[in-house]
């Protein structure tokens, strides 16, 4: 997986040179942003927009960098997406999560975690636009409708034996279905998303839960608002509803709300400064992360991300 | 006469609301009555009138020509002709008391390659000619989601 993103990184980037000359025609900022998962979209949800500065007939590419840390824990996130004819989207995307607190595991059972452990996450997307143009429709209500699954396999390292005890498997397949309408007079962007996933913590505690935790599916809803402030500058906000598979589990194994999960949220400013890049600046409430190690408190904190699109 | 307009229609011009609101204008509306009676909209006063647009399209066009993706489209134009039909159509689409006397978008483009690049190539140069005009942005926006739809007539490359 790893070299599957380096080769990728490697091909946007060699087709960034090749391309250059041809001008990518998306309107800015319209391609939308990476998400932590990849794909095109706010910061926390995809879009049905489709990545890059391509529009109908091109192929353009994007690579990205995201940072965000709260009270106890940090991720980073790099990957990139192409383009293809504003039609499909392919994306791949490495998470990088800094799981040190996880540390103090070792004194519920004997975990054997090691300390500052990472737990590391590649994501594989695909996304088609089925119907609709989220920006030059501009006189009906209909939206960008697209589809789109996110293929994601996670490394827990030394908190395998975690993952071992909670049941959750180390992959899992999430599946969407995004909408998207700028209602251009107005500045305003809406996007709504259906996913359809038994991840945790997006998948960065794995997927499903031994019983009696849920192990089932679960459809949940995403919302993305956005105000376009000028051409090149908005300012939006973010909700994503989660599952919440490890509770019920954590209760019976005496951790009480210790392995809890919350709905993630964000306010953002995005800003290009150019048709290559974007830069987004986020204050996220991520809610509990195993507040079990972490003081029940919630996590919040800052989400800076900067990509390069052609 | 309607012909010699027809044959003086531009590359990539954007048009009143639809092709068959255009068509339907064209020829209903005598030549020789130019201008109706019309309530003035707040959008046209925000552009300035009449007077405002004349002097965004006159930019409009040197930037247009000076840019290298939409220049090749507009070279062989008759510019002066075609500055005046956007005059009209934006006053018009803006609910100024204008008619817009040209042919309808899906006819005047369809033996032209325009594909959706080079109509938000336009859509960008006719934001910085808005933004060196001083138009708010809210405005521009206004304007633009009355010009948008015509995506669907105006790009003939899918």
């Amino acid at each position: 997986m790893k070299t599957l993103t380096t080769a990728l990184l490697i091909g946007a980037a060699g087709l960034a040179c090749t391309t250059a000359q041809a001008d990518t025609g998306k309107l800015l900022l319209t391609g939308g942003v990476s998400s932590v998962d990849g794909s095109a979209g706010g910061g926390l949800s995809p879009w049905a927009v489709i990545g890059s500065n391509a529009t109908t007939g091109e192929i353009g590419g994007s690579a990205f960098v995201t940072r965000t840390t709260t009270q106890d824990f940090g991720m980073n996130v790099y990957g990139a997406a192409v383009g293809i004819k504003d039609r499909v989207e392919l994306s791949l995307a490495r998470q990088d999560f800094d799981a040190t607190p996880a540390l103090a595991l070792n004194g519920v059972a004997p975990f054997g975690v090691t300390p500052g452990q990472h737990i590391m996450m590649d994501v594989m997307g695909v996304k088609v636009k089925v119907a609709g143009d989220a920006v030059l429709d501009s006189d009906t209500l209909m939206p960008q409708i697209a589809v789109g699954l996110q293929y994601k396999s996670v490394t827990p390292g030394s908190l395998s034996s975690v993952f071992n005890f909670l049941g959750t498997k180390t992959n899992g397949t999430d599946f969407y279905v995004s909408a998207t309408k700028l209602f251009l007079a107005q500045g305003l962007l809406v996007n709504a998303t259906l996913r359809n996933t038994n991840a945790n913590q997006n998948g960065l505690l794995g997927f499903g839960s031994g019983a009696p935790g849920k192990d089932s599916r679960s459809w949940v809803p995403e919302v993305s608002l956005a105000y376009l402030l000028r051409k090149n500058w908005a300012i939006g906000a973010e909700y994503r509803v989660k599952p919440n598979n490890l509770e019920d589990l954590g209760q019976a194994a005496g951790l009480g709300k210790g392995l809890a999960e919350d709905a993630w949220k964000d306010v953002f400013v995005a800003w290009a400064p150019n048709k290559n890049v974007s830069v987004t600046l986020a204050y996220a409430d991520l809610g509990r992360i195993v507040p079990g190690v972490t003081a029940a408190r919630n996590q919040s904190g800052y989400y800076l991300s900067a990509q390069f699109a052609f | 006469m309607k012909k010699l307009l027809a044959s003086f229609v531009p590359a990539l011009v954007l048009a009143a609301s639809t092709g068959i609101t255009c068509s339907a204008i064209a020829q209903t509306a005598p030549a020789s009555t130019a201008a109706p009676a019309k309530a003035s909209s707040a959008l046209f006063d925000t552009f300035g009138g009449k007077v405002g647009l004349v002097k965004l399209m006159d930019d409009f066009m040197v930037r247009l020509l000076a840019d290298t993706r939409t220049g090749p489209h507009f070279k062989p134009t008759n510019q002066h002709r075609v500055k005046e039909q956007l005059v009209d159509q934006f006053c018009f689409v803006m609910g100024g008391p204008c008619v817009y006397k040209g042919a309808d978008m899906k006819s005047a483009h369809a033996n032209l390659d325009i594909t959706k690049g080079d109509f938000n190539a336009l859509v960008e140069v006719l934001q910085q000619a808005m933004d060196a005009q001083g138009i708010a942005f809210t405005a521009q926006n206004q304007l633009l989601a009355k010009l948008a739809p015509m995506h669907r007539d105006v790009i003939t490359v899918q």
